[in-house]
């Protein structure tokens, strides 16, 4: 049996409710877990579980509203781990982070309650390369430059440029996503259950 | 050509729409609707979106290099130049194409759900699908024209523009017209046809209430169907910065209650498709037109677009009402100039492919599964994981027939769990591995692609998920590719009988192993 089996299911890095219940094991405290330990799942409604489904490439808008708030097997809007990078594909909210709204909607989620949510790794969700590099992360994710959610890519033929030209675009994105966070929250109605 | 143009879908007799054949007319819009699906797709699939630029860039330099007549830094410069024109026209092309593809998914559920409605009569898909095959035509349209499943192309996006024209117009290459059905010059014309008996009928209103394919009316929840964008329908621009092929409003579906609502379906197909229709298309607009000389439709003007790339310029009729949204035909007639124009470009430089070698997969035209089962040439993983493809497709229109027999939550976890699922997932996983298979055909070699070939499950005891599996299966032990798919994810479909009756229990699907694909 995995190590992940008896702990909280949920989509990413910092959504976690609770000590050690990241995918490392290695958390303190609440929304501060290294990864997800949803079943990893590569797209719209193959998720296995409640709260297992992510969001921004497949599903509609109201979908994309709720990252991880599925409410039961097959419903989820996409696949899971959300990268950093990734951003959403349709309605008002097009164009911004997915990673920002599903940490916004567990912060929601968990206010009042005990543990307090303590901040995430990475402040903006996890990145390709820090997903790879996780132990025990056999699957690689290899994010195509042409169709894909991941804005971390550059058509500059220098490989040095190329990555800094990338990183600056995600930077970009994870700014304005941030600075029209509220925004995005009033634009979705709250989970309804 | 000819042989097939006597596998006419169906006949009418009358060039009018009355009581007598609405219920036909309806029928033949729905086969209309569901004819674009397969021949679209089968172009998106034909597109490699995210080929390795530094592969394609050493390809460039090494065709610039040839010719010595370039300094280093010119072809470097060069080299990168073409590189960025295929990728951002390989992707842009595709996500319009796709935008389409997801609109006359809806086209689709808008027919039906008027037939339904109007005519109280469910709507035949699987009728449909027994008969669809390719090359099709669109019956009664005239002139009548050649519907390929094919790779993009000039000429491909040249049948998609006869398809969504806006106007009538006269085929250059076409044989001769034949005998026609319900005579329409254009899609638009024949759901004109259709609004027009509807705006004169006298069915009582509102309409007997029967299922259609809607989002659910009451749920603490909104869980709408339909979605105008996915990752697929975004392109990057030169910059890498994401565009959106369809804009956030875009209409979505209708219920069909009454002749208002009837209407505004119909409407709302004739918009999409063909564009603007407020002051009856007399907003200035691109249309069909033909060069006399080379017989290909005459493309839009070349400008210079903001990421130093190259553009069109379009017309205020070329949107549907609202004003934002691109109409189909203008959609396609932005990917065939910007196609031509690169195309000329490159033929242009010495030492360079055609253009579209670069990113199109070599598919034949509207290949067919005896292809790939032939003896001499053929390839049996393609034969099988086509055939699976085809069986995907009818069970896809079974399940969207389906919906038009169940109530409203039954209809959310097919369309969901099932339809959607298998469109983007299962079809589009199938047509894009076809490519790693080849066959052979009349001396030449190509890679596989879906033939979209009727798939009939009454030939056959199991049920048809069953049927899927076990083709699976078959698959599975000529390619162990296909082996995880038979473990985890084909067996989460739901289950549906050619009786419409959906059981209710999604067998228990083990945990998936992680493949990032998009």
């Amino acid at each position: 049996m995995s190590h992940l089996d008896k702990k909280e299911l949920h989509v990413c890095m910092g959504l976690n409710s609770c000590k050690n219940q990241g995918a490392t094991n290695s958390n303190d405290c609440a929304g501060q877990g290294y990864c997800s330990t949803a079943t990893p799942h590569p797209c719209h409604t193959l998720n296995s579980c409640k709260g297992q489904g992510a969001c921004g490439l497949f599903g509609t808008t109201e979908e994309f509203c709720h990252p991880g708030e599925n409410d039961c097997r097959y419903q989820g809007s996409c696949g899971v781990p959300i990268l950093a990078s990734r951003f959403i594909a349709q309605g008002p909210n097009k164009g911004r982070s997915v990673w920002l709204l599903a940490r916004a909607r567990f912060e929601e989620k968990r206010k009042g309650l005990k543990p307090k949510v303590g901040p995430s790794p990475q402040p903006f969700g996890p990145t390709e390369e820090y997903v790879n590099a996780l132990p025990g992360i056999t699957n690689k994710i290899t994010s195509s430059c042409g169709q894909s959610g991941n804005r971390s890519c550059s058509y500059i033929n220098n490989p040095i440029e190329r990555k800094a030209a990338a990183a600056a675009r995600v930077s970009k994105m994870e700014q304005e996503s941030k600075a029209k966070l509220q925004d995005t929250l009033s634009t979705c109605p709250k989970h309804a259950k | 050509m000819a042989n097939k143009k006597s596998q006419k879908l169906f006949t009418l007799t009358n060039d009018v729409v009355d009581k007598n054949n609405i219920e036909e007319v309806m029928q033949q819009a729905i086969t209309l609707e569901l004819a674009t699906i397969p021949t679209y797709l089968s172009t998106y699939y034909s597109i490699n979106r995210a080929q390795d630029q530094d592969i394609l860039y050493a390809k460039l330099h090494k065709q610039l290099s040839k010719s010595g007549m370039r300094t280093a830094a010119e072809i470097e410069q060069l080299a990168q130049e073409l590189k960025l024109d295929i990728l951002v026209y390989a992707n842009k092309s595709a996500a319009l194409i796709m935008s389409v593809a997801i609109e006359e998914m809806l086209h689709l559920s808008l027919a039906c759900n008027v037939k339904q409605s109007f005519c109280q009569k469910a709507p035949d898909l699987m009728g449909i699908g027994k008969v669809l095959s390719f090359p099709a035509y669109l019956d009664g349209h005239k002139p009548e024209f050649k519907i390929n499943t094919a790779k993009l192309s000039l000429d491909q996006l040249t049948t998609f523009l006869m398809i969504e024209s806006p106007d009538p117009f006269t085929d250059p290459n076409a044989i001769g017209l034949l005998k026609a059905t319900v005579d329409y010059k254009t899609i638009g014309q024949l759901y004109e046809k259709i609004i027009t008996y509807i705006e004169g009928s006298t069915n009582p209103e509102p309409y007997k209430k029967r299922p259609q394919l809607l989002p659910p009316e009451e749920t603490k929840r909104p869980r709408p169907y339909y979605s105008q964008n996915s990752i697929n329908t975004v392109h990057y621009d030169r910059n890498h910065k994401p565009q959106f092929a369809n804009t956030n409003d875009t209409a979505g579906l209708v219920g069909v209650h009454n002749k208002a609502t009837a209407i505004e379906a119909l409407h709302r197909i004739i918009e999409q498709g063909e564009g603007s229709t407020t002051t009856q298309n007399k907003k200035p607009h691109h249309t069909l037109q033909w060069d006399k000389k080379t017989k290909m439709a005459v493309p839009m003007e070349i400008i210079d677009g903001e990421d130093g790339g190259k553009t069109v310029k379009f017309l205020p009729g070329d949107y549907e009402d609202g004003g934002e949204e691109l109409a189909h035909f203008a959609k396609f007639l932005e990917a065939y100039s910007l196609g031509g124009y690169y195309q000329e470009k490159f033929t242009g430089i010495d030492g360079l492919d055609d253009f579209f070698s670069y990113f199109v997969y070599n598919q034949a035209t509207s290949p067919t599964l005896a292809d790939y089962q032939a003896t001499d040439g053929g390839n049996q993983a393609l034969a099988l994981a086509d055939k699976l493809a085809s069986a995907v497709f009818a069970y896809i229109l079974l399940m969207i027939e389906t919906c038009y027999h169940k109530e409203e939550d039954t209809q959310y976890n097919l369309f969901m769990f099932g339809i959607h699922k298998s469109m983007i997932w299962f079809l589009s996983e199938i047509g894009n591995h076809l490519h790693k298979y080849t066959f052979s055909k009349g001396g030449e070699t190509y890679q596989g692609a879906l033939t979209f070939e009727p798939y009939i499950f009454e030939n056959h005891a199991l049920s048809p998920k069953e049927q899927i599996l076990e083709i699976l299966a078959e698959l599975s032990k000529v390619d162990s590719y296909w082996s995880d798919w038979g473990d985890n994810y084909f067996p989460s479909l739901p289950d549906v009988g050619l009786d419409h009756v959906v059981k209710k229990d999604i067998p228990n699907v083990p945990s998936t192993p992680y493949t990032h694909h998009h």
